[in-house]
């Protein structure tokens, strides 16, 4: 089967400053992958440009076979990002946000469908007709992914989906995420809890200063440096 | 380092960040370049300049007269009697003849006309006061335009007490005092051409006064304006950028231009209806101030042709709407390098000075006051263009609402140009600090510091 991502040899540029450096690796469709890395390592900056949103110095991202530099109107039809930490339009209420993000993929997609779809993954009750700007953070969290998920993807990138949220809310999302990707969704995550990570993805790279360090299985990882659970991984990697 | 200290310490290294220096800078430098400027308006407006005279008398008080009008020339201008002389010319025309009159002022150059009745000398003769008239082209107003006005009266006058004084002991008898008061004056009229057509009884400054009245209203009105959409947007982007919601709208399946032209469309229409609100207000503003000021004896514009037909007003509306888009396409691409709401606050100011300018200058200074190089700056500058329409469609002068339009409409597709180039470019994203040039600017001279993208 085709992969749903591939990333071959890609770096991105700053200046005269390399933020990314040769990274490839590739996710299978239905899969979840994890990237982690410390601070600065270069995660957002993979995200966005899979995302079409920065431009690739070199190298190439395909998405569902599409490259992101030539086709990225197709690419943004075949995927879904979800930023760290972002809001919505606050003055807007969450069924009127989602009504709002639903019409840039109607007619293609059925819009009704859409809605629907979106009102239950976000299952706010009453509050989804109450401004976003007095809902929680859990609550923005779970509107957020509503908005991602409802125009049905084939490849969803999420960048640190439970940050800040209580125990309820960030298991509830993660259940969420498990669930798109049994339903066939390519998700691919950037999160700094590995936890997480290990518990939700089926594989795992690690980026640091830019490069690609490490690329596998939770499993394979902990064998590999013979570690108890992958937080100990990212430890011992990031000092090697 | 007390904690008060402290505080006030944090406080200002972020409220006097690089960019609020520099705009308070560009205010300061802007002011004393308008300060000069109008100096020398008003300086123009004060030095002598070439008047006309009409006075075709052969009696024994001619050469008086002549020489009494100089003196009168010498008083009020601040020059000697015999500059005076070179400044005065003497038309050999008809003084009934008003055509020729005018056609002398555009001919020559000259400020005005003072009109001496050829029977100044049989007048003095039997004691009767003469009448001189006042003849003026009206071209344009500005705040010091009407210095002329008064100019003209004030030679008569001190010319008639010049004449006066030389008259005491030749003239006696009981009417002799009240003759000697006035042996001239300036009652025979006052004559101004407007837009091609001459009127009688009307000064400059009436005409003036009551211009500056109406046309003060519109650089505000589209100052206001300018301000308040360019900051909605510029906000708006700084809100879309803290809140990340232009991440997510930048990665649905649209164009870029879609994006860039339904924020635009959408100010636009906001700032246009705040524009007509405005102008509307207006309107019921010129409406009572216009029955109110008639009483005071300022003038009725209408009665001299000077209103803006229904065909100006849509071209005015149409100058103000190519101006809202060239303001907010400025504003979108500062609204680009904003990273926060409140740093958005800040960069409205560039478009702030650039509404500010134009509007203090057309308050004080028409179009013809300013000089090739301060017209050349005034173009240059967009909102401009709306701000000395009014005054423009009133005196028929289409060409430069055509240049204006035409010049604003270049402006706005460059401005679109550019932004949907930034937006897809990754300085919306990252702002200008990743690139190559900030980069080796910041390794120069400022400290190393991580970009909060790089996660």
């Amino acid at each position: 089967m085709e992969d749903a991502l591939v990333l071959k040899d890609v770096c991105k540029v700053y200046g005269d400053r390399e933020a990314v450096r040769n990274l490839s690796f590739s996710v299978q469709p239905g899969k979840i992958f994890g990237l982690i890395g410390p601070n600065g390592a270069g995660k957002t900056t993979t995200l966005r440009m899979i995302c079409t949103i920065l431009r690739v110095t070199s190298g190439t991202i395909e998405v569902c076979g599409h490259n992101v530099m030539k086709e990225g109107a197709l690419v943004r039809k075949d995927i879904s990002y979800l930023p760290e930490d972002a809001g919505a339009y606050k003055e807007l209420t969450g069924r009127t946000y989602l009504k709002f993000m639903a019409r840039f993929f109607s007619p293609e997609k059925d819009f009704d469908g859409m809605m629907a779809r979106g009102l239950h993954i976000a299952n706010l009750g009453d509050r989804i007709d109450s401004k976003v700007s007095t809902y929680s953070k859990g609550m923005m969290r779970r509107l957020l992914i509503a908005r991602a998920i409802m125009p049905e993807p084939k490849v969803a990138i999420m960048d640190e989906i439970t940050s800040g949220l209580d125990v309820m809310n960030a298991y509830e999302i993660r259940e969420l995420v498990r669930q798109i990707a049994q339903a066939g969704v390519t998700v691919l995550i950037s999160s700094h809890n590995m936890f997480e990570v290990e518990s939700l993805c089926d594989r795992v790279g690690m980026i640091n200063h830019g490069e690609l360090v490490l690329c596998g299985t939770p499993a394979e990882l902990k064998e590999q440096f013979a570690a108890r659970n992958l937080e100990e991984v990212f430890i011992k990697a990031v000092k090697a | 380092m007390s904690a008060l200290t402290n505080i006030v310490s944090k406080e200002l290294r972020e409220l006097l960040t690089p960019g609020t220096i520099l705009s308070v800078v560009v205010v300061v430098v802007m002011l004393g370049i308008l300060g000069t400027a109008l100096s020398g308006e008003v300086e123009s407006t004060a030095t002598p300049s070439d008047i006309g005279i009409v006075y075709d008398d052969t009696g024994m008080y001619s050469e008086q007269m002549q020489d009494d009008l100089a003196y009168g020339y010498a008083a009020v201008y601040g020059t000697t009697t015999d500059a005076a002389t070179d400044h005065m010319i003497y038309l050999t025309v008809a003084e009934t003849d008003s055509d020729a009159i005018l056609q002398a002022i555009t001919d020559r150059g000259l400020a005005y006309v003072i009109v001496i009745p050829s029977a100044l000398s049989a007048n003095i003769a039997v004691e009767q006061t003469t009448s001189a008239s006042v003849y003026y082209i009206y071209e344009n107003s500005g705040l010091f335009d009407d210095v002329s006005s008064s100019a003209a009266n004030s030679v008569v006058y001190y010319a008639a007490n010049q004449l006066s004084q030389q008259l005491t002991g030749e003239i006696t008898g009981e009417a002799a005092a009240a003759f000697l008061a006035a042996p001239l004056a300036a009652s025979g009229g006052t004559y101004t051409q407007i837009n091609g057509t001459l009127y009688s009884d009307i000064a400059p400054s009436t005409i003036s006064t009551s211009m500056m009245s109406q046309t003060l209203m519109v650089p505000l009105i589209v100052m206001i304006v300018i301000i308040m959409v360019g900051s909605v947007v510029i906000s708006s982007m700084g809100s879309e950028k803290e809140n990340k919601t232009l991440e997510t709208l930048l990665t649905v399946p649209i164009r870029r231009t879609t994006i860039v032209t339904g924020k635009l469309l959408a100010a636009a229409i906001c700032g246009l209806i705040y524009g007509i609100a405005y102008m509307i207000g207006m309107l019921l503003y010129m409406r009572g101030l216009t029955t109110a000021t008639t009483l005071d004896g300022t003038a009725d514009l209408a009665a001299f042709g000077l209103t803006m037909t229904g065909t100006d007003w849509i071209l005015l509306m149409v100058l103000l709407f190519l101006a809202i888009f060239a303001a907010l396409g400025i504003c979108m691409i500062l609204g680009a390098f904003t990273k926060n709401y409140k740093m958005a606050q800040t960069m409205i100011m560039p478009v702030s000075i650039l509404a500010i300018i134009p509007m203090f200058v057309f308050m004080f200074m028409s179009w013809d006051g300013l000089g090739t190089v301060g017209q050349a700056l005034m173009f240059l500058i967009p909102f401009t263009h709306p701000m000395m329409a009014m005054n423009n469609l009133i005196f028929g002068n289409y060409t430069l609402i055509a240049a204006g339009a035409a010049y604003l409409v270049v402006f706005d597709v460059i401005m679109i140009w550019l932004t949907v180039r930034i937006y897809n470019s990754d300085i919306l994203i990252t702002g200008i600090d990743q690139t190559k040039t900030a980069r080796t600017l910041k390794r120069l001279f400022g400290k190393k510091k991580h970009h909060d993208d790089e996660q």
